[in-house]
């Protein structure tokens, strides 16, 4: 397989017509739509809708029955997460999904493993090349943890940090991948105005130092609206709305979808 | 043509008796069941409960002089102290913990109860007698050992019990309740720590009656709770959450591994009974992971 | 007072990452080694250290082998004693193939014939993890409850293993490299010490590359783990290998170093469980745990054999044994409540309060 590659602006992630079902459950259906290389988009809309099932998808963690997934040109056929990983999709989870057992370095240190090479022999003998890899790769965490600004938790067990941090550090280990899609779902829920006064302020930084595309999911209708390019609405697996935020805002489909006129 | 028939009837009584061992492993297997689906514990000591049970048995007669029975109701009693004692020092104070961990601790509860069983009532092999028939009847040409036919008749009836005691009580609820949803029965009302040690005791004596069974057959002795890790590949087999899946799992694993020991042991060495059963769950859970009755999981993230 | 790493400022992360980061901890690490190295050959007798030192060494291995599967990877197995009988038996083998094309003895060198034996048990303990890609949790760990009982029953029935002996026991070649034979207990223990201290900095290497991360954190989410770039397969089986491999040298070392003959019974269910319980008690994901729990789970029956007699308390053989047993079953449920990262947390949350000994502000 070979990807092309992407400029600023033109396709990087296309979904076309699928629909996923569990047994009789429908969680999407016939839903198309894309994402550019480097926009923030947002997909939006009530619990159940679908959304995280969405991110499932693109990762490889589910597989839609009918329609396909375009990445880099290239038609996508069944892939495991892990290689949904080697091609540069990195993600963060609904419920923090931190390795509880390992410190704050150790979880972003983790999210390099893609890029470590060292075998279990050379890992045993430790000295030379294993040691010279994992701190070529320690400086590259390091710097995430200083733009991240979580130095002083850098040896702190995950499991002890509060949950806003958590998030951050999260955020860390899917930037530590250096992902050319980034997938967020809900990266501000349950955090206080302030943590997503700061969160807001790394995807915004992220997507401009780094050009890193991100597709995010989120609840809270004014961050999506001031941080997004664009946004796709949906409802019971269904898309009713898409496109920039002031459009979406005047769609009267995701209006009655919000306010329950619809139904 | 005769030799034919004869093979047929030893083959038929092969499958038979391998059928009703297979009962008894299926009386073990239903006390893990219990505990799995009230409380998600893996209770390893299910086997160690048996032993301490039958132990008791025989030691409240021989200590006592009294008629089993007697015995029988003592035991059951010292079963509820020791559900509410691993309620109270083990599980109570394990609560929220992995699975895992719990699985632990059930091995420490297992190797705690078969210390303390033989440090009270003696690590001598015992014999169980409570007037259970021994021998075997001629069923049309196919000879079955009677304890087995009561072992199996025992474990039918039980199941039956358990079945309208899960179904029709009000305790019967609460405990369906409980597996289902934690936290949501426990916002209705429902206490935990009863139901678990009401479930525990109700293992407790499940495990009473496979010992009796056991017992009677073998003697009761130490080497018991080897035989009831046996339940285990019947579990696998069966789903870690379906009492039909424990019966039929243990029909399988009992018959299977009887089977196998007649016709495939002599070309192997034999004994393979020892880990016949292990390898066949482990075959079978290559192709299907939640086992025969379990459901199939959406993971989800 | 005497233990601060006030002023002890690393200024690369090479500092920051070795193995003991504090002065003082490299200082005891190096007296321990001293001391086991000069001092236990000298100062205790020939029957302490062949029936105390050698098995507690050998056994810490065994732990740290299981610690690596259980305590890092998650992946809980009660086969433990069948992998090391696999070690223990084709390191015979190992021993004895020139023999049996004719030579006359032992043409491998001795350590390459143990490491050999690591490998061939490497090898089995992937063909055993390649069922963890399916079942998970308790169903593995009745998965390996299979491997526990069918290699036993292989090493009993078929004598090729054996070497057709008709009693089932092997017995051990001399302990010779480069000439020189270990034949005293001291002697055996150095070289014991030698090899466990050795693999032992090879674990610890190993659990703090990406390697080790990976089975973490295969542990502590597995779909997480997944979805961020670990292959599953991969990093089991991987785990699966390295665990096997190393109780695969301690089973060798148990039969070549401890015993010298051996049937395939010392190897039981049993065995599987006491190294379990060293983990558990040591403390799970730590490999100075294992050292603690094996010397814990060592010494135990000692002290009980050793203890109420002096204190003119008379009991039974085997109601030692039952004792032994409820002490055990105890302190499983007591660490797991308490501390389920073992004495080895104990520890490490000593050396913290120590940092601020005597004065806490």
């Amino acid at each position: 397989m070979t990807y092309q590659d992407v400029k600023p602006g033109e396709v990087l992630l296309a979904v076309d017509n699928i629909s996923l079902s569990f047994g009789a459950v429908r969680a999407i259906s016939d839903v198309s739509f894309d994402i550019n290389k480097g926009e923030i988009r947002a997909i939006i809309g009530p619990n159940g809708a679908g959304k995280t099932s969405m991110l499932n998808c693109i990762n490889g963690f589910y597989h839609p029955q009918q329609g396909t997934i375009t990445y880099k040109g290239q038609k996508r056929s069944a892939m495991k997460p892990y290689e949904a990983a080697a091609q540069g999709i990195a993600r963060t989870f609904q419920n923090v999904a931190l390795f509880k057992g390992m410190s704050t370095l150790d979880n972003i240190m983790t999210g390099r493993n893609l890029k470590m090479k060292s075998g279990i022999f050379s890992s045993m003998l430790w000295y030379g090349g294993a040691q010279k890899e994992e701190l070529e790769h320690r400086r590259y965490v390091e710097d995430i943890i200083d733009f991240l600004e979580i130095q002083a938790i850098r040896k702190t067990p995950v499991g002890r940090l509060p949950y806003g941090l958590q998030k951050r550090v999260e955020l860390g280990r899917a930037l530590a991948a250096e992902p050319e899609l980034l997938l967020l779902d809900e990266p501000m829920a349950g955090m206080n105005l302030e943590e997503k006064e700061d969160m807001c302020r790394f995807i915004l930084d992220v997507n401009d130092e780094f050009g890193t595309t991100i597709c995010l999911i989120e609840h809270d209708m004014g961050v999506v609206m001031d941080i997004s390019d664009r946004v796709m609405v949906l409802d019971y697996g269904g898309k009713i709305g898409d496109g920039v935020p002031a459009e979406v805002r005047a769609n009267q489909q995701v209006i009655d979808a919000y306010l329950g006129g619809g139904h | 043509m005769e030799d034919m028939m004869y093979e047929l009837l030893f083959f038929l009584e092969v499958l038979f008796s391998g059928l009703l061992t297979g009962t008894l492993y299926s009386l073990v297997a239903l006390g893990f069941v219990l505990i799995f689906k009230a409380s998600g514990v893996f209770n390893f000591a299910q086997g160690a409960m048996m032993l301490f049970a039958a132990l008791s048995l025989v030691g409240f007669q021989e200590m006592l002089g009294v008629h089993w029975t007697i015995a029988f109701v003592l035991t059951v009693a010292l079963m509820v102290v020791v559900a509410w004692c691993i309620e109270k020092f083990v599980l109570g104070k394990l609560v929220n913990q992995e699975g895992i961990i719990l699985f632990m601790a059930t091995i420490g509860i297992t190797f705690f109860l078969d210390g303390f069983g033989q440090t009270i009532w003696g690590s001598d092999i015992k014999t169980l007698d409570i007037g259970l028939p021994t021998g075997s009847i001629d069923l049309g040409g196919i000879f079955v050992d009677r304890l087995e036919l009561v072992a199996g008749l025992t474990a039918a009836a039980l199941v039956v019990s358990l079945a309208i005691f899960f179904n029709k009580t009000k305790i019967g609820r609460a405990l369906r309740a409980v597996a289902d949803d934690h936290q949501a029965a426990m916002s209705v009302g429902i206490s935990l720590r009863t139901i678990w040690i009401i479930v525990w005791s109700v293992a407790g004596v499940v495990g009473l009656v496979a010992g009796i069974m056991w017992g009677s057959k073998l003697g009761v002795q130490f080497s018991l709770t080897l035989l009831a890790l046996k339940a285990l590949p019947v579990l696998m087999l069966g789903g870690f959450t379906s009492i039909p899946g424990a019966i039929i799992g243990g029909l399988i694993i009992g018959a299977g591994e009887k089977l196998a020991e007649i016709y495939i042991g002599p070309f192997v060495g034999g004994a393979i009974e020892n880990w016949f059963a292990y390898m066949l769950a482990m075959a079978f859970l290559l192709v299907r992971p939640q086992g025969l009755f379990g459901e199939k999981i959406i993971e989800r993230v | 007072m005497f233990y601060r790493e006030a002023g002890q400022f690393k200024s690369s992360y090479k500092e920051d990452q070795a193995i003991f980061p504090i002065l003082q901890d490299r200082v005891g690490i190096a007296a321990i080694l001293l001391f086991a190295y000069i001092a236990i050959p000298f100062v205790m007798s020939d029957y302490l250290i062949g029936a105390i030192m050698t098995p507690f060494l050998i056994l810490a291995l065994a732990a740290i082998g299981l610690n690596i599967l259980t305590g890092y990877a998650g992946q809980i197995s009660l086969g433990t004693g069948a992998f090391m009988a696999v070690g223990a038996f084709s390191a015979y083998k190992f021993a004895t193939f020139s023999i049996m094309l004719g030579g006359a003895e032992a043409t491998l060198p001795l350590v390459v014939t143990i490491l050999l034996a690591g490998v061939v048990t490497a090898i089995v303990g992937i063909m055993f993890g390649i069922p963890s890609l399916r079942i998970k949790g308790f169903y593995l760990a009745v998965a390996t409850l299979a491997a526990q009982f069918f290699i036993e029953w292989l090493l009993v029935k078929v004598g090729w293993f054996t070497n057709y002996s008709p009693s089932g026991v092997i017995t051990a070649p001399p302990l010779v490299i480069l000439g020189f034979e270990f034949n005293t207990p001291a002697e055996k223990y150095l070289f014991t010490l030698t090899f466990v201290a050795a693999m032992a900095l090879l674990a610890k290497n190993l659990v703090r590359s990406h390697i080790g991360r990976g089975w973490m954190a295969i542990r502590d989410m597995d779909i997480a783990a997944e979805i961020i770039g670990f292959r599953p397969l991969q990093t089991k089986l991987s785990a699966f290998a390295v665990s096997s491999f190393f109780c695969g040298v301690a089973g060798a070392l148990w039969a070549f170093v401890h015993l010298g003959t051996v049937e395939p019974e010392a190897f039981g269910i049993n065995r599987s469980f006491a190294i379990l319980f060293m983990v558990i008690i040591g403390g799970m994901g730590s490999i100075l745990g294992s050292f603690i729990g094996a010397a814990f789970i060592t010494l135990l029956p000692i002290f009980l054999n050793n203890v109420p007699p002096l204190i003119g308390w008379n009991i039974g053989v085997d109601m030692i044994a039952h004792l032994e047993f409820m002490i055990f079953g105890v302190l499983i449920i007591f660490f797991l409540i308490v501390e389920p990262h073992g004495l080895a947390r104990l520890w490490t949350i000593g050396k913290e309060k120590l940092r601020s000994w005597p004065f806490p502000y």
